[in-house]
């Protein structure tokens, strides 16, 4: 059993936060996804020639897979668009302008029955937020983007000064996981079972650890939803399959602060896996929470 | 020499205080050669006499300075609200005024349908209908298998049958913002903003981009407006991809096509130096009824959405102020851009921070970059006063006011946004001219119906829908009010040369009216019935 539908990642951040460095980062990086995605100007788009395999006025095709596509006007029928492809593309990702509510868009991937919610990134910089935060103009709409987020990349530093990480956890109460900048994004951005599996080489993000279980678990939607809702927060990711006490099972899917739960035909065993930051994984609050 | 033809008529009322009514205009290649008598033209030599328009008054054709083409093309779907209007087939679709009547009329626009083909219609306003909310039960009873969709006045809202809601998949498990449920946890139907209503929209095909963006759009908007005795009307928020432009200067070169189309280019999507090129690179290929190279920027949203941006103290209800769709430091350099390189704005500014931050940004352009005359338009100005309206007089920018607003949301401005005192003075008309300003106002169609002699009214009169005068102070006259939708709305668009007055040597673009404006009751003054219009020289009656 596999869920087909196709993940959608939103990038937030204010103008100039760094949420194209991040995107041309995604775009090289040996990930072996064929990536959609859909960004505001080309303009900072940076491919090396040797991955592009051509180019129109909105549109650039990589060799590697991925294509880039300006979005116009309408987010909304260039998602649907999207959907129209064929085939489609592994993961879509989303630019939202450095002035949009990242939810607002993220939102459509949990509506969306072929479409499935992959989290919310937030570039900060380092060096200008408290600045922006402070700005009586604009510091909600920047506030909002940190709030949503499961995953807040700090950019433009080497480390993230205690202060800066103190705000970044006031305004999100959720506790993402905040990255600094510089380690590898896509992994944990894209953080899918097969993609995590496929590396022969843990070593290559230590930062990461999965746990995983099958067996016998079986819970109501009830249960089910309270025992999701107790998770360590700092746990990106928890998928999976768990088996109901009739005919029906459960498809789960948690990203960051979002919890999914659908119905399915019920599945011969309940099976799930999660993934997380090393520090989260390994704690005993963790162990408690896991089954088996 | 060409033809001269000598329109008779009951009374012309110009605009021009040189001649400030007439009953003869001769018209020769599309222009206006002569105002005035029965021989306004004979210096001219041999002409002829059209009495067509003898029982008619004429003014200069109306122009709607802030309208959108999605006017003519959103009647494709069916209409659910609670006012009366017309569709650009001239059919009138009586106003539901509650949900029984909802009910009933949308059974009928279903009958008009395939077997299992969607029904959507548009319009719906929760506001008007206190007593229930509008839910799948209700629209469940029109069909339980055809796919319906409801979509409110506001477009950030819709409510869907049961049918619908099981091909978007939504169920008890859903788990949305957005999709309401009800007290037994299954959804109600109602769903609210885009990401709610996206897997219904995708699946019924509700596309609002392809819809504003069709021969027979186009050919609805032109209808529209002729209608209403609109000449020349705006789509100030237009894609122009070169599809769209091939298209739209084809239908709107064809002989007779009603109107002069102004679409201004949508500010986003490049950086601002591209988009300027763009702008001028499309305004070199204007044509006589398609006039290109402004281009429009959005600020802050709308306050009865309470996203508009307003200053100290805020909304009533204490939410919180509004949100930036365009952050003022990119505000800033796009103005600074567009005015270094001649490029008109049509600036959308709803609360009185964000047109604050606008002004101070055209300031700012202009110190950089003086002696440019790009006659920048703040559009809507809601809660604009005089010390604002001082500031764009002395810098040269323009103000496009939604006078409809007050008849529409005025009482809710009251009751629920920002409170009477600064709804009184709302859309403030009256200080905007006392302060020199250059003033055009406007429907922003499909928002409020396209309709310049109601936006007229409502600048006068100041009604709300409760019968209040929000405002007396603000009123303004019936000759200013005539001036604003007519050579006003001109100036806003860089055009007063051509069109907006009727005097020798501008373009032959008159509103046919059934009753004089300047003699009715000023109560009235939505009343006088438009009979059709002249574009061109060519008469356009309905």
């Amino acid at each position: 059993m596999i869920d087909t539908r196709l993940p959608m990642t939103v990038i937030g951040g204010y103008l100039g936060a760094g949420k194209t460095t991040l995107i041309n980062r995604l775009l090289a990086e040996p990930h072996g996804k064929r990536l959609m995605l859909l960004v505001n100007d080309f303009g900072a788009i940076n491919i090396d020639a040797d991955l592009l395999d051509s180019a129109d006025e909105d549109t650039l095709t990589l060799t590697n897979g991925c294509v880039c596509c300006t979005m116009g006007s309408d987010l909304f029928m260039a998602i649907s668009d999207v959907l129209k492809r064929a085939p489609r593309p592994d993961h879509l990702i989303i630019e939202a302008s450095g002035v949009a509510d990242p939810y607002r868009i993220a939102n459509t991937a949990i509506a969306e029955p072929e479409m499935r919610y992959a989290g919310i990134v937030t570039v900060v910089d380092a060096e200008n937020f408290q600045a922006l935060s402070d700005d009586p103009l604009i510091g909600p709409q920047i506030a909002q983007q940190v709030a949503c987020a499961d995953l807040v990349y700090v950019s433009k530093s080497d480390g993230i000064a205690a202060d800066l990480m103190r705000s970044l956890r006031a305004i999100n109460q959720a506790q993402p996981v905040i990255l600094q900048d510089g380690i590898l994004a896509s992994s944990l951005l894209l953080a899918e079972h097969d993609a995590m599996h496929a590396d022969p080489s843990p070593a290559s993000h230590p930062n990461y650890a999965q746990l995983d279980y099958s067996g016998d678990m079986v819970c109501d939607y009830a249960a089910l939803s309270a025992w999701l809702a107790q998770r360590p927060k700092s746990l990106f990711r928890v998928k999976g399959f768990v088996m109901g006490p009739q005919d029906q099972g459960w498809l789960v899917q948690v990203v960051g602060q979002n919890i999914a739960i659908s119905p399915i035909a019920n599945p011969a065993q309940s099976t799930l896996v999660a993934i997380g930051l090393l520090a989260a994984t390994s704690g005993s609050e963790l162990h408690d929470w896991w089954p088996g | 020499m060409s033809k001269i033809t000598v329109f008779q008529t009951k009374k012309i009322i110009t605009i021009d205080p040189n001649c400030p009514v007439a009953t003869h205009v001769a018209v020769q290649d599309g222009k206006i050669l002569a105002v005035g008598a029965a021989d306004c033209a004979d210096e001219w030599g041999v002409s002829h006499t059209d009495t067509r328009l003898a029982d008619t008054v004429l003014m200069p054709g109306f122009v709607e300075a802030h309208a959108h083409m999605l006017a003519g093309a959103i009647w494709n779907y069916g209409y659910a609200g609670y006012h009366d209007r017309i569709d650009p087939n001239g059919k009138l679709w009586t106003g539901l005024t509650n949900i029984e009547a909802v009910i009933d009329g949308l059974k009928t626009q279903a009958q008009s349908l395939p077997e299992g083909a969607p029904l959507v219609a548009w319009g719906f306003d929760p506001i008007f209908l206190t007593d229930e909310r509008l839910s799948r039960h209700h629209l469940d009873q029109i069909s339980p298998t055809r796919p319906i969709a409801v979509l409110f006045s506001n477009f950030h809202l819709m409510c869907v049958n049961s049918a619908a809601l099981e091909l978007a998949e939504y169920s008890q498990y859903t788990n949305v913002e957005g999709v309401v449920k009800g007290p037994d946890g299954q959804p109600t139907g109602e769903l609210q903003e885009m990401a709610a209503m996206f897997p219904v929209m995708h699946r019924l095909g509700i596309d609002f981009r392809n819809l504003g963006q069709t021969e027979q759009a186009i050919r609805s908007y032109g209808a529209v407006a002729r209608q209403a005795g609109v000449t020349t009307v705006t789509d100030l928020f237009s894609m122009m991809e070169e599809g769209d432009l091939k298209l739209m200067q084809r239908v709107t070169s064809e002989p007779g096509f009603p109107v002069r189309i102004v679409p201004a280019m949508a500010a986003t999507g490049a950086r601002p130096e591209q988009l300027a090129q763009r702008a001028i690179e499309l305004r070199g290929r204007s044509t006589d009824k398609l006039r290109l190279g402004a281009v429009k920027l959005m600020t802050d949203g709308s306050i009865q959405g309470w996203t508009a941006r307003v200053k100290w103290p805020g909304y009533v209800g204490g939410q919180p102020n509004g949100i930036w769709n365009t952050a003022p430091t990119q505000i800033g350099e796009i103005c600074d851009v567009m005015h270094r390189e001649g490029v008109q704005m049509h600036i959308h500014v709803n609360g009185d921070e964000a047109s604050e931050v606008v002004i101070n940004a055209l300031d700012a352009a202009s110190r950089n970059t003086p002696g440019q005359d790009n006659r920048h338009v703040l559009q809507h100005g809601q809660m604009m006063g005089a010390d604002q309206f001082q500031r764009c007089a002395e810098l040269g920018i323009t103000v496009n006011l939604f006078a409809n607003h007050i008849w529409y949301f005025g009482d809710q401005h009251v009751a629920l946004t920002i409170g009477n005192n600064r709804a009184t003075r709302m859309n403030a008309c009256r200080t905007a001219l006392d302060c020199g300003v250059h003033l055009a106002i406007h429907s922003d169609a499909p928002v409020t119906p396209m309709g310049p002699l109601f936006t007229a009214w409502c600048a006068v009169n100041r009604q709300t829908m409760s019968g209040r005068t929000l405002g007396a102070a603000q009123c303004i006259s019936v000759d200013e009010a005539l001036y604003a939708i007519t050579l006003g709305a001109a100036y806003s668009l860089k055009m007063e040369a051509e069109i907006g007055s009727i005097e020798t040597g501008k373009i032959a673009d008159f509103a046919i009216l059934g009753a004089d404006p300047t003699a009715v009751d000023a109560q009235d003054l939505k009343d006088v019935p438009v009979l059709g219009t002249v574009s061109g020289g060519v008469v356009q009656l309905q």
